[in-house]
């Protein structure tokens, strides 16, 4: 019994100076810890069966409650004593053979540990312990999720909730972690914007920690209910170290890029990228996975010094294609810049995001380029004819464009001469297939074997249809309505007609094909307009803060 | 128990050294594509403002982006099959 004697007398110690280190030092649970502590654990299991209560009173006789505790040092409390048989307990029954187990007795020990922090004078120099258990339960769980025999073991045992809504074990622990979030958060040793003092310090330690093991677990939604509490009553981001900042903004940026807000992504991973120091290599790399992609979505590319950077080795490779193609309105080619690297982008969750939201991009550039061709007026010759771009020659375009994602092959010269309905007929033939029916008209005829199915998402509207006027028109309509192209679309003549041309001195391209990102920005302008606009007429909603407010990021007010 | 009083924590130590050369030892390789996605702890807890490029104000992050991208080309392969093409099905229209 020496030993256990011995460990309660150094942690009373510990606990009259109020010394965190070497509490957090000695509450040690995992397995590559000094012998000793195996020792303990024999002894624990000797002297102290379950259900005896001498653990217990050994407990108290060994930490008693301190009658008149001078200023600066400290005393044991009801909810520590809790904390530390639960963690002799653990050490009794510990088996780290028994992972289920294991889960489950850290789990109980955080908990503890959370409810021996909440005390109000004492609780903060259990901050350091709270931290390391809270590491140690979130690399279990990390570990556990990518066993899944072992998960579904642990998962089966969780049958007790009455409602039959199971928590998964990210959650649960998630939850545990963000209770000692909210005892920081809570703690009134200092306001929101003054320098942070007693638990208050400990505020983005724990959202990070908790923020880290929702995103390795894909459960990054769960992180919203934080978010909120610390728009509401946390304290100023820049109160605390760099370190904390530009971790708490990069998980920030990619929460809000998973919820489709990029322009918030970019903020956030932007701030996250500018404070990170350029030495930290890895760390910048990790931010521009996600900050080059959220410009993407923005209308803006990675310029070649920054691909050319150390940080962005191999990005040139991924980006730079999409770019090519979104640039040249090239749908082929932003399909193959897409699969090029399909399994890295489907790995960090951007594949489907990019086939479907950068396709207006390539859209925006492909009718630019349409106008371009087609477009015979330039500046001060256009006379009086309004610039415009004709539907039909933007369905022939783009049936172009869909034969070629369909497989077609150049038209041999041979078969050009044939009479119109001749032409016709064979194409119909060969290729058994109503898609064929305007390919005598085409420089391209099916491949052999007929053209190839397309998935809903290859094909230019979806999969094998082939773009009619109504579909142009709904396209052109699409980007003007998000400000991509300025104009307007006549529907007798089956044009789109661009605006503003006179004020772009003539240049009807410029006109109607406005700056992309100033475009993209220039919506998010408009509708903030129109939520402070909402709010002013007392329609009831919250005032939606600054344009450039990013929820879960307290800034400092001015 | 006295082994597990010289427990440092590595914040600690890593606080008072060169922050370049706590990286230096974790960076030496160029990150291949397939690296870990989890976002590690920083070597050190804080650094100065100075030393880090937002402190060089928005001209150096104003080259990280091209806003005007647009290509006005139309000498390229692609733009010339779509010529083509158009001129193909207009005149088979004319017919």
């Amino acid at each position: 019994m020496t030993l256990v004697i011995k460990f309660l007398s150094s942690i009373r110690g510990f606990v009259l100076e109020q010394n965190g280190d070497e509490l957090r030092n000695w509450l040690m649970v995992e397995h590559d810890v000094p012998s000793i502590y195996f020792e303990m654990s024999n002894e624990l299991k000797g002297g102290f069966p379950i259900n005896s209560p001498a653990l217990e009173n050994l407990i108290d006789k060994s930490l008693p409650q301190e009658d008149n505790v001078p200023e600066g040092k400290g005393s044991p409390w009801p909810g520590f004593n809790s904390f530390i048989k639960e963690y002799l307990e653990y050490w009794r029954d510990v088996d780290f053979a028994d992972i289920v187990r294991l889960h489950s007795r850290l789990s109980d020990l955080l908990n503890s540990c959370a409810n021996a922090l909440a005390n109000p004078t004492y609780g903060t120099m259990l901050l350091q312990t709270s931290m390391s258990l809270s590491e140690s339960l979130s690399k279990l769980v990390m570990n556990l999720t990518r066993q899944t025999d072992l998960l579904a073991q642990i998962q089966g045992d969780m049958t007790g909730e009455e409602s039959g809504e199971r928590k998964s074990i990210v959650e649960l622990a998630a939850d545990i972690i963000q209770k000692i979030f909210t005892s920081c958060l809570t703690d009134r040793s200092s306001t929101r914007w003054s320098e942070p003092k007693g638990k208050k310090v400990a505020v983005y330690l724990f959202a990070n920690l908790t923020l880290k093991l929702l995103f390795a677990c894909d459960k990054s939604r769960l992180a919203v209910q934080m978010f909120t509490n610390l728009s509401t009553s946390g304290p100023a981001l820049s109160l605390f170290p760099a370190s904390q900042r530009v971790t708490f903004l990069y998980y920030l940026g990619r929460f809000h890029f998973d919820h489709d807000h990029y322009l918030r992504a970019e903020m956030c991973l932007a701030e996250a990228y500018r404070e990170c120091l350029p030495q930290f290599q890895k760390h910048r790399r990790q931010i521009l996975t996600y900050w080059i992609p959220a410009n993407l979505l923005l209308g803006r590319f990675p310029s070649w010094a920054l691909l050319q950077r150390p940080e962005a080795v191999g990005f040139a490779d991924i980006f730079f294609p999409i770019c090519a193609a979104i640039r040249s309105g090239n749908f082929v080619a932003f399909h193959q810049a897409l699969n090029l690297n399909r399994d890295w982008l489907w790995g960090k969750g951007f594949y489907i995001t990019f086939l479907y939201r950068l396709k207006p991009l390539v859209w925006r550039s492909f009718t630019r380029r349409i106008f371009l061709i087609t477009w015979q007026g330039t500046a001060g010759e256009g006379g009086n004819r309004a610039a415009s771009l004709s539907f039909e020659d933007l369905v022939t375009a783009a049936g172009y464009v869909q034969k070629l994602l369909e497989g077609y092959v150049p038209a041999k010269p041979a078969a050009r001469p044939r009479p119109h309905s001749v032409s016709k007929l064979l194409v119909k033939a060969v290729t058994n297939s109503a898609a064929g029916e305007a390919d005598a008209d085409s420089l391209l005829m099916p491949p052999p074997g007929g053209p190839r199915r397309l998935m809903p998402s290859e094909g230019l509207i979806f999969g094998n249809k082939r773009p009619d006027l109504e579909n142009m028109e709904s396209v052109v309509a699409g980007l003007v309505y998000s400000g991509l192209l300025n104009g307007f679309i006549a529907r007798q003549q089956k044009r789109f007609a661009v605006e503003g041309a006179k004020k772009k001195g003539g240049n009807a391209v410029a006109a109607g094909w406005p700056n992309p990102y100033e475009s993209i920005l220039e919506r998010f302008q408009e509708a903030h307009q129109d939520a402070l606009d909402a709010c002013d007429a007392g329609e009831g909603v919250d005032p939606p803060g600054e344009m450039d407010d990013v929820p879960g990021w307290v800034r400092t007010p001015p | 128990m006295a082994a597990t009083q010289n427990t440092t924590q590595k914040d600690d130590k890593a606080a008072a050294a060169n922050p370049a050369e706590q990286q230096q030892a974790t960076e030496s390789k160029p990150a291949a594509l397939e690296e870990d996605d989890e976002f590690e702890d920083f070597p050190v807890d804080d650094w100065e403002q100075e030393d880090t490029e937002a402190a060089s104000g928005s001209g150096a992050a104003q080259h990280l982006w091209e806003e005007s991208w647009d290509d006005d080309d139309t000498s390229d392969d692609f733009s010339a099959q779509l010529k083509e093409e158009l001129k193909k099905v207009e005149a088979s229209k004319k017919r």
